[in-house]
């Protein structure tokens, strides 16, 4: 896996970012060239569904004028294709100061240099194609094997190699390259009534995604997990629907990292709670008044923001803004104490950035984005002792729809499957359960949390955000937990 | 065959920045002749955007991006390989379709794959396709930007509120050639506006929404949908807080094509039908939703409404598609495969793969018929007691696809209604109830229909009526004044 070695184009970026230097509005300015590499394969039903490589390579120009930001970006990686770039984002930015009422102010930020990239064991893009599609084909064929009500499997893999130059007016000279890789499957199984039930592994919405190689496909053991996943799926059919009450509720490990995502991720993204995403995702209720005061939740809820963590989707060695990767608590024994910020938002609160600048390619402009924000582990065994030390309440897994008001406040998340506990066991399987809430009350109920063994780090390929949307890779580590008198309900 | 390309679209440049659709499609064919592979299909788009984006009161992300991309297809027999590129130049393309044919050789069979399109596939002529292209918004440069938004700006903050949103000019250039002599070339340019007034920065609060999709830059009500944000945010302070229930509910178009947007994504196409999770699965011919339902995949619409791209990824061209007539369904949406595979033909629904997303089938320009009435104060006329909803937030329709289950939340805008008349301000709700059921409760709809920018189309808009539904399930709030904070 090679940095980009192109003497012409390192000479072009060099070339834009001395221009920049010379410009005597400049205050900042940062190059940043994108190399993305991809592969996506999907298998249904027995027929390739979708076999795509990708290629995108360009230079997004990111300027600070006298008074505020312009961005432009070309795919031309010529001197003059990226010298024209960078005027038009000066030009951009020069316009819009007529309408800036207060200059924006950035912090500096020591140059940077030095180099990151994911570790790997097997390379995926040395994996024959072939090799790959045989390894979705013979898990989706199992899928459907045994019972007319299993309609349809499917199974996929996404490989993502993305290079990146950043040079900035400040002397930041930094190469990352990183290796992205999602893989799951799911089966769908549809009743005579005309019901239809869905069973994924290892989560949905892409699967599980982590920065790693091949060997990360090869232990989900796709094939190991059929038989289980087909025998949920048509038990699902035929399940009662989950009753209304309100419960003690267990969430197993990848639904408490969604969780965490939507309910922590977001709300603590500083631009957010500012103001500045309100045209696409909204605001959020952790307000900068609130900083060392909110109880977010118990005291067993301890939620860390770490872009340091091996084989993290949102590990890196710098953000986009050239800010180093590190790991701070985002809520400490449940109170509410720093931000994901920029060095711009975080100077808003006299502090400085926790660097999670990140843009999705070369034509779009940096945003705050979650790294690895995770929930610590606790004390409490593992899901099986959990169960044990519950009397009564319901077990759910997998996600299955997720969504949440403007502020992050009011949430409903539904679920693949849910199992009833009763008398500390898992009893008779629930079909369509959800659960509701108000975030700081349901994470006020935490009142247990697996410990290490179970702990485990998720990834998400396709968090949305910004305006146009970019889609960014993000990662959730998390055990099982246990939250008391929640809402549980059925959609059906 | 090309389509009409736009009167006033540029000529002669190269294929990168400024390219039009001719361009491309030029571009595309000298690909083909130059690549001598058998079964190739490319698809080239440009799309250029000038996206001002403002918030707080300032204009703190204005960008002006490229999004140039070409999807090479390759097919020997039925095995089939793509690529999705970024660079739009000659000898790159050639060699990926080099690449993408080595790829081909080695993967399984498509079940049902029937080649690219031919020189004259098609029920008939290619459709009249109306102008979607207007020299004003494919020119506009930061500064107008800035001197259309400087008013917004200064409107809301002399209003004591607080401005968000964004003002984006872009224009499109869209191109396929196939190796059977497909070719087809389009051009566009899509001005939207999106405007938020905000009693708080980022903290929640009253809020109200204005915005219009134009071709024409010039054309946008920036003015008017300012004014609409700003009169809403107003009427929504110091909102109530509504017991959950079931009420009766007016749902202006934005809301009504934030539940389109996952119907679309659930129910229409092949994909979601074949492996039965539609509500559409087994359902062709049968009554799904209330009578004055009616759903078309609606492409070429040639008034200020319509967007769409006049033919699709595989070449296909693109027609009115009836779904749902008087709430019977009626038609699925097709790419060529799934279409050869259920023994029909293609409804010109292939979408493009973008970077990260598979692609697949699915609707561009979803419209939801109109009704006859007069506005939506007709429209609250008739509720007792219930709720006027200005948009939604966050809506999600995997809940229970089969019966079109969605939960989502109310956003920038949510009153209560009693005796015909606006009462007061709510707080947000949250709903969960099926869309289609709820469709069947739908008593009444405007005349007067509006065309909503979606996030994940290339046309950009779906476009729907206000409407009136009977007994529509609210099942929690968003408490935000309630949260223990200091």
């Amino acid at each position: 896996m090679a940095f980009p070695t192109d003497d012409a184009l390192d000479a072009a970026l060099r070339a834009t970012v001395e221009w920049l230097r010379r410009q005597p509005d400049v205050r900042y300015g940062e190059v940043r060239f994108v190399e993305d590499r991809g592969e996506r394969l999907r298998v249904r039903d027995g027929r390739p569904e979708q076999v795509t490589t990708e290629a995108s390579r360009g230079v997004g120009v990111r300027v600070l004028g006298a008074r505020t930001w312009g961005f432009a970006c070309t795919a031309d990686t010529s001197e003059g294709g990226l010298l024209a770039a960078a005027r038009r984002a000066l030009a951009i930015a020069r316009a819009s100061a007529a309408v800036a009422r207060a200059p924006v102010v950035l912090p500096e930020q020591p140059p940077q240099r030095g180099s990151y990239r994911t570790p790997l064991a097997v390379d995926p893009f040395t994996v024959p194609v072939e090799d790959k599609l045989a390894a979705l084909d013979g898990p989706v064929r199992a899928l459907r094997t045994g019972d007319a009500r299993l309609k349809s499997a499917e199974a996929w893999m996404d490989w993502t190699r993305q290079s990146k130059r950043l040079l900035t007016t400040e002397g930041t000279d930094l190469a990352q390259a990183f290796t992205y890789g999602a893989c799951g499957m799911h089966v769908f199984a549809l009743g005579d009534d005309g019901t239809s039930q869905r069973r994924s592994y290892p989560t949905w919405q892409g699967g599980d995604g982590f920065q790693a190689g091949w060997e990360r496909v090869q232990a989900l053991d796709l094939t190991g997990q059929t038989d289980r996943m087909k025998d949920e799926a048509l038990a699902l059919l035929v399940a009662p629907a989950c009753p209304a009450d309100t419960r003690t509720l267990l969430l197993e490990s990848s639904q408490v990292a969604l969780q965490i995502h939507e309910s922590c991720g977001h709300p603590t993204e500083l631009d957010r709670a500012l103001g500045t995403e309100i045209s696409l995702a909204g605001g959020s209720f952790m307000q900068p008044t609130m900083l060392g005061r909110l109880r977010y939740g118990s005291p067993l809820v301890t939620i860390v923001a770490d872009s340091t963590t091996e084989g993290g989707n949102g590990t890196f060695g710098w953000d986009d803004e050239g800010v180093p990767a590190g790991k701070r608590a985002l809520v400490e024994q449940g109170l509410f104490v720093d931000y994901l910020s920029s060095r711009e938002t975080a100077a808003a609160l006299g502090r400085a950035s926790t660097g999670t600048m990140r843009a999705e390619g070369w034509n779009r402009s940096p945003l705050i984005r979650m790294v690895n924000v995770s929930l610590d582990p606790g004390a409490c065994g593992g899901l099986d002792d959990l169960v044990a030390d519950t009397d009564d309440g319901v077990l759910m897994a997998t996600d299955k729809s997720w969504s949440i008001d403007d502020i992050r406040l009011n949430f409903q998340f539904s679920c693949e499957i849910a199992w009833e506990v009763k008398r500390g066991r898992r009893t008779r399987i629930l079909r369509d359960p959800f659960y509701t809430g108000i975030t700081p009350r349901f994470w006020g109920s935490c009142d247990a949390v697996c410990g290490p063994a179970e702990w485990r780090l998720w990834g998400v390929t396709t968090c949305g955000k910004g305006d146009p949307v970019q889609t960014m890779h993000v990662g959730h580590g998390a055990s099982p937990a246990r939250f008391r008198d929640v809402r549980v309900g059925s959609a059906s | 065959m090309s389509a009409n390309a736009g009167a006033d679209a540029p000529a002669g440049a190269d294929a990168g920045a400024g390219a039009n659709g001719e361009e491309l499609l030029g571009l595309c064919r000298e690909v083909l002749a130059a690549a001598g592979e058998a079964e190739v299909e490319i698809y080239a788009r440009l799309a250029e955007r000038g996206c001002a984006r403002f918030a707080i009161g300032e204009l703190g992300q204005h960008m002006e991006l490229v999004e140039p991309q070409a999807v090479v297809r390759v097919a020997h027999g039925r095995r089939v390989a793509e690529t999705v590129t970024s660079r739009l130049d000659r000898a790159h393309l050639v060699d990926v379709v080099r690449d993408t044919a080595r790829s081909a050789r080695l993967v399984p069979e498509v079940e049902g794959f029937a080649g690219f399109a031919r020189a004259g596939d098609g029920d008939g002529p290619p459709p009249a396709v109306p102008p979607r292209f207007v020299d004003a918004t494919a020119r506009a440069t930061p500064e107008e930007r800035v001197e259309r938004l400087a008013p917004v700006l200064a409107t809301i903050r002399d209003a004591g509120l607080v401005s968000a949103g964004m003002l984006e000019t872009t224009r499109s250039a869209h191109a396929v050639a196939t190796t059977g002599g497909c070719a087809r070339a389009h051009d566009a340019t899509f001005a939207a506006f999106r405007v938020w007034a905000l009693e708080t920065p980022g903290a929640g609060g009253a809020a109200g929404y204005g915005g219009h999709v134009h071709r024409d830059v010039r054309a946008l009500r920036l003015a008017e949908e300012t004014a609409r944000a700003i009169r809403v945010c107003a009427s929504s302070r110091e909102p109530a807080s509504l017991d959950e229930g079931t009420y009766d509910v007016v749902m202006e178009p934005e809301a009504v094509t934030e539940l389109m947007e996952w119907l679309a994504g659930i129910a229409f196409a092949a994909p979601e039908v074949e492996q039965g999770s539609s509500p559409l699965t087994g359902r062709l011919g049968e009554r799904i939703t209330g009578e004055r339902i009616t759903i078309a995949e609606d492409p070429l619409d040639a008034s200020e409404l319509g967007f769409g791209v006049p033919f699709d990824r595989e070449g296909t061209w693109r027609r009115r598609v009836p779904l749902v007539e008087r709430g019977v369904a009626r038609a699925v949406l097709y790419d060529r495969t799934y279409a050869a595979r259920a023994g029909t033909t293609s409804t010109g629904s292939a979408v493009l793969p973008v970077f990260g997303s598979a692609g697949g089938v699915g609707a561009s320009s979803l419209a939801l018929a109109a009704g006859d009435a007069a506005g939506v104060d007709e429209l609250l006329a008739g509720v007792e007691r219930g709720l006027y909803v200005c948009r939604l937030h966050y809506v999600n329709g995997f809940l229970e696809p089969r019966r079109a289950v969605m939960t989502g939340l109310t956003r920038d805008g949510c009153f209560l209604v009693e005796k015909g008349r606006i009462a007061r301000a709510v707080g947000n709700m949250r709903f969960t109830d099926s869309f289609l059921e709820g469709l069947a409760r739908c008593d009444a709809m405007t005349r007067e229909r509006r065309a909503v920018p979606t996030s994940w189309t290339d046309a950009g808009a779906f476009v729907a009526p206000a409407l009136r539904i009977r007994g529509w399930r609210f099942n929690g709030r968003s408490q935000e004044r309630a949260i223990p904070v200091p």
